[in-house]
């Protein structure tokens, strides 16, 4: 290390804004992707789908296709079923009964479910043969909402017998005596959050190669491998260890890429099928849109809202149904994920909520981005700003007479749950600030008067990281999960390097970055010095079954593994350099010298590098004692956050370990010609307690705006009544890219969580806070037009057809005050 | 999605004609726009095969048609199911036919269900050029029907 760059390093290097140690080769071109991969003799994939929402399969007949020079094999739903168990499901009866292959066995339930596969020797012949395909059909009736689902008219699976995946209540606190001690009661008929996805750069993509010796590989871009590979091995009658998972760089995930092993079990009996050969699978963007993955829809039906004279709410009783689409997969854990936050950020005591998840015929759910909270949150902030408009209090003060009090955390939630810190009121000031607040009602009373529309909004939201999987019990009491863990390994190589490998899966969150930045602290070395192994691999790397990257966790439990893991190692190199030396341990400090990273004794010119420490204990041990034998430089550690199983019967109990909060204000005009909403101005705060890396934070935190922005104002999963995805390609999904987004505000606030090692909390997934803020800023902007924001997803069309066609979105159709209740 | 059309036309055909050279796939098959090919396989069942284009999606649609009503001489119904690139069309068709002064007055209704790649990608082309097709369509029987001695 030169002079110079020691001279500029920084106290810590955790809290600095550190160049991510990714983006070199990334931007160079050097990452690698799973495309990227080409193996001798490999094959290539290609999915034949079902272009039924839901249709029964007469025949599925490839016999045009395998005579097609170049194609090795094919597969059917019916031979996949004969080759494997059906995946295992999560939840109890009756959505443990519904079967579930990666293929369409006899009956097609959402459009693009595979019904077929054609593996050939290029890409070209592949696409080729699958048109050579021939499908049978008969059509059936499709189910695509989810009211219409619970209702049972038309049953997906006829092994459940219902569409019904779980249904229970929900309930905490004195609902019915808040209700009759209200002054006021709010009733809100239905509301709506609707269904987008993701949208990675990188569609999923899987090379599987089923070795004649019974070992099975993937290369993929799954992101939560070891989640994948429990549902695999029973599948596939194999044992864990004949499963080896490697990932590299992944183009993005936002959970979407979770749910992606059905299509991994394909790849690999096509493999398998195929003698041997490795079996390439690259999604394309239609089917990605269609049948990767979509985040949950949500019906929120006659809910009430019990409030007190100024307008605090009292108590919330709701009725939600939520749509997982045509399987199960990672459901039905959405069923219980949203009671992380049960109350949002408010200080709401009593809750009462009926909770049923079904399945339809559209695309099945996945984890994504903000899973399950996000769509909760969004109900609580439309049922905040619901009522401040109703009881005619501003919706800044409502929040601010309804937030958790900074002197009340850590604060226990109505179910159990601890917050473990934050500053709602300060987040407001912090962002009304940014975003020049008293200038935008100014200028919205000008603009008023010019009979123009602009609302000002504000989301407040958390996002809670780090799950005790013990909530899962909650769903169905049998289920083997509880707790949580991550690992970490670090150890000092042969030439004294530093090589630490992880248990996540990294999508660009820049976990290389960040632990590097733990270590370097740790060992007083500069994070180049640290070598973090890109991806995750089962054979390499160290983990645990909750090991991956979801739910807003690595700050927490990725960081706390590779700060257990150096804190071991440091007392490994410690007691040997001691040893080497012929001096004390508390003697020694860490640092860099001429010859590198080294322990020396304080003072004195007495040093050892860690190539002379890795040097002792591997190649040069001869006549060591045994208390200095036993040290491996090779050091594992296991975070496993405190956590307890819930009370299953009152659904109670610590869900999760940390609690970042997010609040924007977006200020919004509607074109009065087009009546397309356009962001005017905009402002994010964040608060993720103590921020490892600045610059990554603010990145995602744009990213998440961007995501929640996209959401609320051109993303939409549409389908027609038969179960057509309109919106299959671009043309119609658009995601938003840097020319839609607007300039962003930037803040942030530090509420350190006392149940870190360092005080940060997850905050990757952002909690959906502009989808909240645009909500309110057009409930703001419309409220006086007999508008209520009802829906998630809002485009000018929809304000067209509320505003001129008073079709939609009809406060007197949808909420109705019951004043001086008490 | 679904589309649905309807309409009514008259020739100067005898009602039993006009039913006649309905029920025939020979006769009737090759006026439909973009016409391929066609296979009889028995008097009630015949594959039709038909050019298509809408957006960028084009290929040929291969269709099976069945003659699910006969009532002579005064309605014809067909059922038929097909796959295209990237979809799927499941259609009804049925002509009920009155005499009239001039010859035959047809009244006709259809409604096809399009499934698949095509309804997302083309649904908003599908409709209009539905139309238009079935616009020659009719153009195109009147003057067979017309023509023929």
């Amino acid at each position: 290390m030169s002079k110079a760059k020691e001279n500029k390093k920084p106290k810590r290097w955790v809290g600095t804004s550190l160049r991510r140690k990714e983006d070199d080769r990334l931007i160079r071109g050097h990452g690698k992707f799973v495309d990227d991969n080409r193996l001798g003799e490999m094959l290539f994939l290609k999915m034949v789908s079902s272009p039924y929402g839901h249709a029964k399969i007469l025949k599925v007949d490839v016999s045009e296709a395998e005579k097609l020079p170049g194609v090795v094999c094919t597969l059917t739903g019916t031979e996949v079923a004969s080759l494997m168990q059906p995946f295992m499901e999560i939840g109890p009866e009756p959505g443990a009964k519904i079967v579930d292959y990666p293929m369409a066995v006899n009956r097609a339930r959402y459009q693009g479910e595979p019904v077929a596969a054609v593996i050939a020797k290029s890409q070209a012949i592949a696409e080729d043969a699958a048109e050579l395909v021939h499908v049978e059909y008969e059509m059936l009736d499709a189910v695509v909402t989810g009211e219409d689902a619970i209702q049972d008219k038309v049953i997906l699976h006829e092994s459940s017998g219902t569409n019904l995946v779980w249904r229970g209540l929900y309930e905490w606190g004195e609902v019915d005596k808040a209700f009759k001690e209200a002054a006021y009661v709010v009733n809100i008929d239905r509301l709506h959050f609707h269904r987008f996805t993701a949208a990675p750069l990188e569609n999923n993509a899987i090379l599987a190669h089923w070795e004649p010796d019974g070992r099975l590989h993937f290369w993929c871009n799954n992101s939560f491998p070891t989640f994948a590979i429990q549902f695999l091995a029973p599948a596939l009658g194999l044992r864990l260890e004949q499963i080896h998972v490697k990932t590299e760089d992944i183009g993005g995930s936002f959970g979407v890429k979770i749910t992606h092993y059905p299509q991994m079990a394909v790849c690999a009996l096509a493999s398998r099928k195929a003698g041997g050969r490795p079996v390439k699978w690259t999604e394309t963007r239609t089917g990605n849109l269609t049948a990767s993955g979509h985040c949950n829809e949500r019906t929120y039906r006659n809910t009430r809202v019990a409030l007190d004279k100024n307008g605090v709410i009292q108590a919330i009783e709701s009725r939600q149904i939520d749509d997982c689409g045509a399987y199960t997969r990672y459901e039905p854990l959405g069923a219980v994920i949203w009671s992380q936050v049960v109350p949002g950020v408010y200080r709401v005591k009593n809750l009462r909520i009926d909770f049923a998840q079904v399945v339809s015929n559209k695309c099945p759910c996945a984890p994504i981005r903000g899973y399950s909270r996000l769509q909760h949150l969004w109900f609580m902030e439309r049922v905040l700003d619901i009522c401040s408009y109703e009881l005619g209090i501003a919706a800044d003060e409502m929040r601010l007479q309804n937030y958790i009090k900074p002197e009340e955390f850590p604060y226990t939630t109505p179910n159990g749950c601890v917050y473990d810190s934050g500053n709602y009121p300060k987040m407001l000031e912090i962002a009304k600030e940014l975003v020049g607040w008293d200038r935008w009602v100014k200028k919205q009373q000008e603009a008023k008067k010019e009979g123009r529309m602009i609302g000002i909004g504000i989301g407040t939201t958390l996002d809670s990281g780090t799950n005790n999987f013990g909530q899962s019990r909650i769903i169905n009491p049998y289920a083997p999960f509880s707790g949580n863990s991550e690992a970490a390994n670090i150890k000092v190589d042969l030439d004294g390097n530093i090589v630490v490998s992880l248990g996540s899966t990294p999508q660009g969150q820049g976990h290389e970055t960040t632990t590097a930045q733990v270590v370097a602290d740790e060992l007083n070395i500069h994070p180049d010095m640290v070598s973090v192994r890109t991806g995750f691999d089962t054979e390499w790397n160290t983990y645990t079954g909750h090991s991956g990257t979801y739910a807003s966790q690595f700050a927490v439990t990725g960081l706390s593994a590779v700060h257990g893991a150096a804190q071991k190692l440091k007392k490994e190199m410690k007691k040997l350099a001691a040893y080497a030396l012929q001096a004390k341990e508390e003697d020694l400090e860490f640092g860099v010298g001429n010859m590198g990273p080294e322990l020396r004794v304080k003072g004195t010119d007495k040093s050892i590098n860690y190539w002379g420490l890795a040097n002792l204990v591997n190649v040069n041990n001869a006549g060591l004692p045994n208390e200095i034998a036993e040290l491996t430089l090779n050091c594992r550690y296991i975070y496993r956050p405190p956590f307890q199983i819930p009370d299953l019967k009152r659904k109670y109990g610590n869900l999760t370990l940390t609690y970042a909060a997010q609040l924007h204000i977006a200020v919004v005009e509607i074109d009065p010609e087009m009546y397309t909403p356009k962001i005017l101005d905009y402002a994010a705060v964040d608060d993720c307690g103590t921020v490892v890396n600045p610059m990554i934070v603010e990145g995602q935190v744009r990213g998440a705006t961007a995501h929640g922005i996209g959401a609320a104002l051109m993303e939409a999963c549409v389908y027609d009544s038969v179960g057509n995805m309109l919106t299959s390609t671009f043309s119609d999904y658009t995601p938003i890219t840097a020319v839609n987004m607007p300039k962003v505000h930037y803040g942030h606030i530090e509420s350190p969580s006392p149940f870190s090692f360092n005080g940060a909390k997850g905050m990757g997934e952002g909690g959906g806070a502009a989808l909240h803020a645009i909500s309110a800023a057009l409930q703001n902007a419309l409220f006086e037009y007999g508008i209520t924001i009802d829906d998630s997803f809002t485009t000018g069309n929809t304000l067209y057809d509320a505003l001129v066609g008073k079709k939609v979105m009809q406060r007197a159709n949808n909420v109705k005050v019951e004043r001086g209740v008490a | 999605m679904a589309i649905k059309l309807q309409g009514e036309f008259e020739v100067r055909k005898k009602q039993q004609d006009v039913y006649n050279f309905l029920t025939d796939p020979n006769r009737f098959a090759p006026l439909l726009p973009d016409f391929q090919e066609l296979e009889v396989q028995d008097n009630k069942h015949f594959t039709v095969k038909v050019k298509l284009g809408v957006s960028y999606i084009r290929g040929t649609a291969t269709v099976k048609m069945e003659l699910s009503e006969a009532q002579p001489p005064s309605r014809a119904a067909y059922r038929g199911t097909g796959s295209v690139v990237g979809g799927s069309v499941d259609m009804n068709a049925g002509f009920d036919l009155t005499e009239s002064p001039q010859g035959t007055v047809v009244k006709w209704n259809g409604e096809a269900q399009i499934s698949g790649r095509l309804a997302s990608v083309a649904g908003g082309l599908l409709e209009p050029l539905a139309k238009k097709n079935m616009q020659n369509l009719i153009d195109s029987l009147k003057s067979a029907l017309e023509k023929q001695a």
